[in-house]
């Protein structure tokens, strides 16, 4: 009985250390493009879309280019693995996960945050009476 | 509205047959029980009568519901129309507690003659009144003109192009205007899983209040043992349509919405997936303890926690606590949902755990008395593992929590974090589930454990052989798929010989078959698929993963959808892919559906990402100013004037009409262009005697001065200049999946286990029933 007591409380204390610690290592900041060029590690920048700039799909390498600006106002090149995302020409914000390297953010994912439909929305029931 | 009075009866009904069934409890009486029971039947009919009044107003779509006018649309076929029932937060509870009310009909007379009413169903009770609750704080049947006052609520005449429009007070000369038309359902669920995956899973949810109830009756009655044997099939029976509620939830994730695959650890997935661990877990716990009278103290607090973690799962994703971290994020609730939702946790958290307190000390101590190499002990490391499985998920999926009180900052965690620590449990799970049908209980013959363990362990190293030359080189997958090797091998063998023996008890092996066949599934088709992007121009084959695929054109498919048919061949076999894409309606985006063949070995997964048509600006460009004619190749070209409009099928709508004079004759063009919402389309116009066609490029009117309006056109002459034509190239994101079938297979033999389960457990707890009607 005692052993499997010790066993299994040195099991449950390794299992939690190994759960923090993986939390902490991809718990995934929220920054902007200054602070993730410092930092070099996988961060999130929450901006916008620079339309006016060239953005494109390039069949080639797979990649999607393009231009945002984080809300410190600071423009820099995306090359993000993959397609355009959903929703990317009517999102109000995205937010780009990825790493910061050689003055381009490069992004795994983008995520796009578009305008929801809420509730108290009375631009919305005007437009269906 | 009628329907807000019947949303208060079924609450007071509720509310009342919780009370009486408690005082029933207190101190038996006949009457009383009567009253209950009467009280509870109201409760039911009233809510019957709640959800019939929902469907009703949504299928006739009467717009001066709020509800109906959020969440449905006079355009959706008569199923989608129908599903539109539980598509917002009023409705889903209210089919939350439509299934609530109707659970507890049938186990008010399964409790009864298990001599557990009085108990149970002053719990079941209980959490029906907060559920209704939840409905008067967020009544669905709640009109328009009070949520929009302002812009609807008139008084005065009621001019002639009102619309629709309802006195509110007819001396007073109140009026108030409602919609037309709804702002109809989010085009992402506008496919018929939406119309079978939600009530699944809300049918899941519900039965996990099932077990809670049970252990909170069991500990009011004082009954520390048996009451498991009355929970036991019903604990089975919500583990198996919740794990089916999110299998389908997948598989709607894969085939339609495009995300590439079934899972991707998003926190509404995740929310279902720990109340399903915890129940499993306690399916084993459960086991253990009619076997060896342990885990007396487990099972409650298990029992307990999958119905508090379906609460904390809809607190999650239902108060907007998760805010911009999940895709699924659901309209920012309100205040009252909020605290509701958090009161509901801190409730029923105190009712169980409280008890729970107070009653630990008189529950029967079993001491343990079973080896290393007992069943027990193996079970109880499972379901250890599994309650490790859920925790890691569920504080990976709080993260947003935990961050905004730790570092008052809000981040979610990388998908990364949930295999990082799921992958070694899933393993140890593997293991255990193979090991633990060999060893006996309280102890195994050590010798006998080795030979049985012989032939399992030797082919499932022959099948982390094959994966590792087909290309599994990373170690932890090879471990994994030996793991789950073993456990298939392990569970077909012991499988095998319950079959011929009993088959009534070979539940448990086949649900592991299945599990095991589902682990194998997971590598090969999320670890080991490929990927590759690809540019199809129309009518040129593209070699891409081995096969040869050409993009044909694209049709128009049901209800304003687009279809993009790409040919797809190997080997002399041909299929047509037809990925679909089309734009939302208002500011929803564009709306992009995948096709899959699905083979025997793989599925071929196409996923679209956009089509592009070269740019219509071939030809010769000019400009030309308003009124003045201007000399162009010989003709003579004059801007007269531009009208614009609008329609409702081609959005804006600019005509340019020129004055053209060619070869002679004098004529009167007129080139458009539509734009709706951003997708442009021109039309050129043609010449009547040649086929020079003339296209807008673009209109700028200038305000000031009337005759400094230009426009920009562009002449295509064919004759003259001879230029190739560009074809449209479609963009499409390839797939293959291998062996993915495993996962579906699986699926359908875990519920096969869980329903051989489920027979045998409720023949067991209709032998012991107590008569008391």
């Amino acid at each position: 009985m005692k052993l499997k007591v010790i066993i299994g409380s040195i099991i449950i204390v390794a299992f939690v250390v190994f759960g923090a610690v993986s939390f902490m290592n991809s718990n995934v900041e929220y920054t902007d493009f200054a602070k993730a060029e410092k930092l070099g590690k996988k961060v999130q920048v929450k901006g916008a879309w620079l339309r006016d700039k060239e953005s494109q799909f390039d069949a080639k390498t797979g990649q999607f280019i393009f231009y945002m600006k984080d809300d410190n106002n600071k423009q820099v090149r995306v090359v993000l693995e993959g397609g355009k995302p959903n929703n990317f020409e009517i999102a109000t914000s995205i937010v780009a996960k990825g790493r910061y390297k050689d003055g381009a953010f490069y992004a795994s994912e983008v995520l796009t945050k578009c305008p929801s439909k809420y509730e108290g929305d009375a631009s919305a029931v005007k437009k269906t009476l | 509205m009628i329907g807000s009075i019947i949303v208060k009866i079924a609450f007071s009904a509720s509310l009342l047959s919780t009370i009486l069934y408690f005082l029933n409890h207190r101190r038996f009486s006949k009457r009383i029980l009567q009253l209950a029971r009467i009280a509870y039947g109201t409760a039911v009919i009233s809510i019957i009568a709640i959800a019939v009044s929902l469907i009703y107003i949504l299928m006739t779509h009467q717009f001066q519901f709020s509800y109906v006018w959020n969440y449905s649309s006079t355009d959706l076929p008569g199923p989608l129309l129908f599903s539109t029932f539980y598509a917002g937060q009023e409705g889903s509870f209210t089919l939350w507690s439509l299934y609530t009310a109707v659970i507890g009909a049938v186990l008010l007379r399964y409790s009864a003659r298990k001599g557990y009413e009085s108990e149970f169903m002053s719990i079941f009770s209980l959490m029906l009144t907060f559920l209704v609750l939840m409905l008067i704080v967020k009544n669905p049947f709640a009109y328009i003109w009070d949520v929009f006052p302002k812009d609807l609520i008139h008084t005065g005449q009621v001019p002639a192009v009102a619309g629709n429009f309802v006195w509110l007070d007819r001396a007073k000369g109140i009026w108030a205007q409602y919609p037309l038309e709804g702002r109809g359902l989010n085009p992402l669920l506008q496919n018929y899983w939406m119309v079978i995956h939600p009530p699944v899973l809300f049918l899941g949810f519900t039965s996990m209040s099932i077990p809670f109830a049970y252990a909170v009756a069991g500990m009011l009655k004082r009954d520390y043992v048996s009451w498991i044997r009355v929970s036991t099939p019903w604990t089975v029976f919500g583990a198996m349509v919740l794990g089916t509620g999110i299998v389908l939830g997948g598989y709607w994730a894969y085939e339609t919405l495009g995300w590439g695959g079934y899972w991707g650890w998003d926190p509404v997935e995740n929310s279902s997936l720990v109340p399903w661990l915890v129940c499993v877990a306690s399916i084993h716990t459960m086991l253990s303890q009619r076997r060896s009278g342990s885990f007396i103290k487990t099972n409650f607090v298990l029992s307990m926690l999958c119905y508090i973690l379906v609460l904390y799962s809809t607190f999650l994703t239902r108060s907007g606590v998760l805010g911009e971290t999940s895709v699924h994020s659901f309209a920012e609730p309100g205040m009252w949902v909020y605290w509701m939702l958090l009161l509901l946790i801190v409730v029923f958290a105190a009712i169980g755990f409280g008890l729970f307190f107070m009653r630990r000390k008189e529950m029967p101590k079993v001491p343990v008395e079973h080896s290393f190499f007992s069943r027990e002990f193996a079970l109880f490391l499972g379901a250890s593992a599994l309650v490790f499985t859920s925790l890691f998920v569920v504080i990976g999926t709080s993260s947003p929590i935990i961050t905004s009180i730790w570092k008052n900052k809000i981040s979610a965690v990388d998908t990364t974090y949930y295999v990082t620590t799921v992958l070694p449990l899933a393993i140890v799970i593997a293991l255990l589930s193979g090991l633990g049908q060999l060893l006996w209980w309280r102890n195994s013959d050590t010798g006998s454990l080795l030979r049985s363990l012989r032939v399992p362990i030797a082919l499932a190293v022959v099948m982390s052989g094959i994966a590792y030359a087909a290309g599994a080189h990373n170690s932890a997958m090879v471990v994994f798929i030996f793991a789950a090797s073993f456990s298939l091998f392990t569970n077909l063998f012991v499988g095998y010989r319950i079959v011929k023996g009993n088959p009534k008890m070979a539940g448990g092996a086949i649900a592991h078959i299945g599990i095991a066949l589902m682990f194998l599934g997971f590598v090969a088709s999320a670890k080991y698929d490929t990927k590759e992007t690809l540019s199809l121009e129309q009518g040129k084959a593209v070699t891409a993963l081995g096969y040869k695929m050409t993009y044909l054109g694209y049709r128009p498919a049901e209800r304003g959808r687009f279809a993009f048919d790409v040919e797809v061949e190997k080997g002399g076999k041909q299929f047509i892919v037809s990925p679909v894409m089309f734009n939302g309606r208002d500011n929803e985006g564009m709306i992009r559906n995948p096709d899959i063949i699905n083979l025997l070995t793989k599925d071929f997964y196409v996923s679209p990402l956009s089509l592009d048509v070269p740019d219509a600006s071939e030809g010769k460009e000019v400009t030309l100013y308003k009124g003045k004619e201007q000399n162009v190749d010989g003709m003579k070209i004059e801007y007269i004037n531009y009208n614009f409009s609008t329609s409702p099928e081609f959005g804006n709508v600019v005509k340019v009409n020129l004055d053209v004079v060619h070869g002679g004759n004098k004529e009167r063009i007129t080139p458009t262009m539509h734009n709706n919402r951003g997708q442009v389309q021109f039309l050129p116009a043609s010449l009547s005697h040649s086929n020079i066609q003339i296209n807008i490029k673009s209109v700028r009117p200038s305000q000031a001065n009337d005759n400094n309006s230009t426009v920009t056109i562009a002449i295509v002459d064919p004759n003259a200049a001879p230029q190739q034509k560009k074809n449209d190239v479609l963009v499409v994101e390839a797939t293959i999946k291998p062996y993915i079938n495993l996962v579906w297979l699986g699926t359908f033999i875990v519920i096969g286990g869980f329903l051989i389960t489920i027979a045998r457990r409720r023949g067991e707890a209709r032998r012991d029933e107590v008569v008391s009607e």
